[in-house]
């Protein structure tokens, strides 16, 4: 008995510390060290807000009650309306990026006439839109629309552009010369190839056309996130600055990394696991 | 037999030509669409400003040209010259952090792990972010456009940088310790050649959102820059000043890409020219 617990012993404790230099074990700590470096950073810098005060914090901004003696609780009531603006925002600039796409892609007239000008609109900023959108439609709901559309509308052209252009000409011939139906050919072939550019093109339109409505917010909006964020900057109560700006960031990672991953997962189960790339893309301005 | 080849020969030639003719047709084709493009481009802006009829909404070519004259006239380049200081700056800081952190996660599994989901959330958190942080941390000084620009390029340094060191040969470092080379040479010839690469691809990627994030910073706190002008002629609502910088900020962001960068890459890596062709 006495010479077998130093064995279970040492076996836990080998598979502890398998467990914590492992990859899971290491994310586990990297968060906890970030904790901690954010707890230090507070104890230099006393402005900065700690952990548990943004915690506090943003459970009364959910559940409601005062803060300092502005009643809150309207968490949701600003989340839903820049969902709201977002979500048609990017179904317009996801359509038009998708219709231009193929038109350059799959025409060189075409591609000649408009490539340029959507490089050109690719080197803008975000809160040149956010700023635009303002002076010509002043603070109404079509101005964050306009804005999130604008900003994600060329990075979702240059991708599918790129994917029609990489439909092989070769299987495009040899289907024709086997008589496979014009949907069949649609679905196997454009479909499947373009699929992946088109997920790409959808990422950055989500991740840019987040940062688009958060400025326009921001710099005119009267609710939504970006407002929140902005109000408590203003009020110079940083706890719910970050607390906001930890809300936004949240958000953009689970859609971005789960959900996103999850489709793309899903249209590429025909290919082999380790194909499906998962890099950081490109985040927009 | 003799005759067929004969005849294919001509055939051949007339082929080629007729196929130069028709490349050379193309290209031509093809300049002529690029060009009106642009026509149909100024057209359409030209034709959608005289239907609205304001230039608070919408101003003419010619009035954002004369607005575009008015301020390269003025006092263009210094506001141009302080952002893209910034910026370059930014690089520098962003390369001096990414670098080490690549090389740690390119070396070990275990920091490869430890700073993944870190370096990637740090990826995607939006530029307003790091616009803000950086005025509330500097205030309106030289050092904020700096460092958000060196924070928003960072990721992609590191991951580069780690890509590249573990893509190192091992072979050839296992050569140069058969041949008795010392660390400092082994890292020297072997290891910093094979991974500069991959810091510049990284500065590459990231050129045009640090040159975002940089202006967007300069919207916040700063006292000039092209983000300044952009914001204060916003806040006049003077339209044809907005979209004059905004022009020029796009053409010279482009002619920095076009030009700078890519000669630059091209000279770096002369050495590798074997590689490419």
């Amino acid at each position: 008995m006495s010479a077998v617990t130093p064995v279970i012993e040492q076996a836990s404790s080998g598979r502890v510390r398998r467990f914590l230099t492992g990859p899971v074990g290491a994310q586990i700590t990297a968060v906890i060290a970030f904790l901690l470096l954010w707890q230090l950073v507070t104890l230099i810098a006393p402005r900065v807000p700690t952990p548990a005060s943004v915690a506090h914090f943003l459970y009364i901004e959910i559940t409601g009650g005062p803060h300092g003696g502005i009643v809150t609780g309207q968490f949701w009531e600003h989340f839903a309306a820049t969902l709201r603006y977002f979500s048609i925002g990017l179904l317009i600039g996801f359509t038009a990026g998708v219709l231009v796409g193929v038109v350059i892609g799959s025409s060189r007239i075409g591609q000649a006439l408009l490539n340029d000008t959507v490089l050109v609109l690719l080197t803008l900023p975000a809160f040149v839109w956010a700023f635009l959108a303002t002076m010509w439609f002043g603070i109404s709901w079509q101005a964050p629309v306009v804005a999130v559309a604008f900003s994600s509308f060329p990075f979702v052209t240059i991708n599918v552009a790129q994917g029609v252009r990489s439909i092989t000409p070769e299987l495009k011939n040899m289907s024709s010369a086997f008589g496979v139906s014009r949907r069949k050919r649609f679905r196997h072939l454009t479909l499947a190839a373009v699929t992946g550019y088109l997920f790409a093109g959808l990422r950055f339109a989500i991740i840019i056309g987040w940062n688009g409505i958060l400025l326009w917010e921001w710099f005119s909006g009267q609710e939504g996130v970006g407002f929140r964020t902005r109000y408590w900057f203003d009020a110079n109560r940083y706890r719910g600055f970050v607390g906001w700006v930890i809300v936004f960031i949240v958000f953009i990672v689970i859609v971005d990394r789960v959900l996103l991953n999850r489709l793309q997962a899903r249209a590429f189960r025909w290919r082999d696991p380790g194909e499906v790339s998962d890099g950081i893309e490109q985040n927009g301005g | 037999m003799t005759e067929t080849l004969a005849q294919a020969a001509p055939d051949r030639e007339a082929l080629a030509l007729e196929l130069r003719r028709t490349a050379a047709g193309s290209r031509r084709r093809r300049y002529l669409a690029v060009v009106g493009g642009w026509l149909a481009f100024l057209l359409v802006w030209w034709g959608l400003a005289a239907l609205l009829g304001s230039e608070a909404r919408l101003p003419s070519p010619p009035r954002v040209l004369q607005e575009v004259r008015e301020i390269l006239a003025g006092d263009f380049w210094t506001q141009f010259w302080a952002s893209i200081v910034r910026v370059i700056a930014g690089f520098f800081a962003a390369v001096a952090i990414g670098t080490p952190l690549g090389f740690i996660m390119g070396r070990s599994r275990y920091w490869g792990n430890f700073l993944q989901a870190p370096v990637v959330v740090a990826g995607s958190i939006p530029g307003l972010t790091y616009a803000v942080m950086a005025f509330v941390v500097f205030g309106i000084s030289f050092w904020g456009p700096v460092m958000a620009v060196g924070l928003i390029s960072m990721p992609y340094v590191a991951i580069n940088v780690a890509e590249g060191v573990r893509g190192v040969d091992r072979g050839l470092i296992n050569m140069s310790i058969a041949y008795h080379r010392s660390e400092q040479q082994i890292f020297r010839n072997v290891v910093v050649p094979s991974v500069l690469p991959f810091i510049f691809a990284g500065v590459r990627l990231s050129f045009s959102l640090a040159w975002k994030v940089g202006t967007l910073t300069e919207v916040f706190g700063s006292s000039k820059g092209i983000g300044f002008q952009i914001r204060r002629n916003f806040q006049l609502f003077n339209m044809p000043a907005v979209i004059a910088w905004v022009l020029l900020f796009c053409l010279f962001m482009l002619l920095i890409e076009r030009l700078v960068l890519v000669r630059l890459e091209r000279r770096l890596f002369r050495w590798r020219q074997w590689e490419r062709d």
